[in-house]
């Protein structure tokens, strides 16, 4: 992005650059896509996510906004039910709470209350997740909270090249679609780096269908489910497990909604044995949907209880320790696996 | 021929030190001029870096590294 670029076959990009290149692309494109939002014009994002399109397309396309995110959200979704195809960016998924009635009373809905005849292709993106000590309001997940309620598909890449055919696939989709980043995989340093994350990337466009998950790595004695972040805590697992001889299969989600079940299902059939991380709260969230997809399907598969490795039910801490004890990391998912084998 | 691949003395403004973020292009890989390899963060803002020469990268400074201007990251053999 921005005025360089790499054409060797092996590049690599941050998903920030992903985000941004998607972005570009179908700007390129399509005339009716725009993107609004908290320093996403001439600063590029504050996760860099947007760098470079304020200097390709300008301020009418790429809009710096007040800090209104009730305005701005509900100004999309007028765009949006008008014909154009606004990318608008919850800077912080904690911050929904002023803007909620514009995400799930308005983007969610206005489809289904007009009978079919208003579409609302927008793409909201937000930023999640912590471990950097930026307190309860700037570090919680939230998966959950979005893909629980109907009218909005949630997708949550865990690197850039997912990020960038996801991204593509937002843009393009007729429903609204939230587009839920983990800062840790921005390859923006002072939030943590997981190297990870950023993958070879190809300049052209393509798309990431949504609703499908991902097998990240081949295994035949435990299913470990994740998404975002959380998939990279359990290559790592997989990793150490696999130096004690057990064969770990690891699925990344991608999409919360649509929810891949049978890509879970066919997993845990095989491996009989399913753990669930997850960054997002414990209780009424996506481990207990996991679960129950796989329990209220088949119970005869499973060799063991199933597990979970989430963050607590408490406030994100902003002391370091304290939060660093509360996130999840291989190491918890290891400890996991091996209690439901010692029992 | 061996072309070094060091932070510019003009990336940024003062003497800060700066930590690789992110290599673009992965080890062994062939580049060319011009290319964006890395990026570097200093005060929480990103700088790129580009290949000064065509060549078969070998990376000499990791990502989560601490560097300075003029520190050099890799070399480029051609």
């Amino acid at each position: 992005m921005t005025t360089t670029s790499t054409t060797s076959s092996s590049r690599k990009l941050t998903i920030a650059r992903a985000m941004a290149e998607a972005t570009a692309h179908e700007m390129r494109k399509d005339p009716s896509v725009f993107v609004m939002g908290e320093d996403v014009g001439p600063l590029g994002g504050v996760f860099g996510n947007t760098r470079g399109l304020h200097d390709e397309f300008g301020s009418e396309r790429v809009r710096d906004t007040p800090i209104s995110e009730t305005a701005f959200i509900g100004a999309a979704v007028g765009a949006a039910s008008d014909g154009m195809r606004p990318i608008v960016e919850l800077m912080f998924v904690d911050f929904f709470g002023v803007c909620m009635d514009a995400i799930y009373n308005m983007m969610a809905k206005n489809t289904y209350f007009a009978g079919g005849n208003v579409k609302v292709p927008m793409v909201l993106m937000t930023s999640t997740g912590g471990g950097y000590s930026d307190g309860g309001q700037h570090s919680q997940c939230l998966y959950a909270t979005f893909a629980h309620l109907p009218g909005m598909k949630v997708v949550v890449p865990s690197n850039a090249y997912d990020a960038k055919g996801l991204m593509t696939a937002a843009i393009r989709d007729d429903n609204p679609v939230v587009f839920m980043y983990h800062k840790s995989l921005q390859g923006m340093g002072w939030l943590g780096t997981e190297k990870g994350a950023t993958v070879a990337t190809p300049e052209e466009s393509y798309t990431v269908e949504i609703g499908k998950a991902a097998v990240a790595r081949q295994g035949r004695d435990l299913t470990l489910v994740s998404l975002g972040a959380g998939v990279h805590h359990c290559l790592r697992a997989a990793k150490t497990l696999g130096e004690e001889g057990v064969d770990v299969e690891v699925v990344d989600l991608r999409s919360l909604v649509p929810l891949d079940r049978e890509t879970v299902r066919a997993s845990v059939a095989k491996t009989g044995r399913l753990i669930v991380v997850d960054e997002d709260y414990h209780s009424y969230g996506v481990s207990g949907e996991i679960i129950a997809s796989v329990v209220e399907h088949d119970t005869t598969c499973l060799k063991a209880a199933p597990r979970r490795v989430a963050y607590p039910d408490i406030p994100i801490p902003f002391a370091p320790t304290m939060e660093q004890w509360a996130l999840p990391n291989a190491d918890k998912i290891v400890d996991a696996f091996h209690q439901m084998m010692s029992n | 021929m061996s072309t070094a691949i060091t932070v510019p003395e003009d990336l940024w403004e003062g003497d800060n030190e700066g930590v690789i973020t992110a290599w673009l292009v992965e080890e062994g890989s062939q580049v060319n001029q011009g290319d964006l390899v890395a990026e570097v963060m200093v005060e929480k803002a990103q700088y790129e870096i580009e290949a000064p020469a065509a060549g078969t990268l070998t990376i000499t400074k990791q990502e989560d590294e601490v560097v300075a201007k003029g520190t050099t990251i890799a070399s480029l053999d051609a």
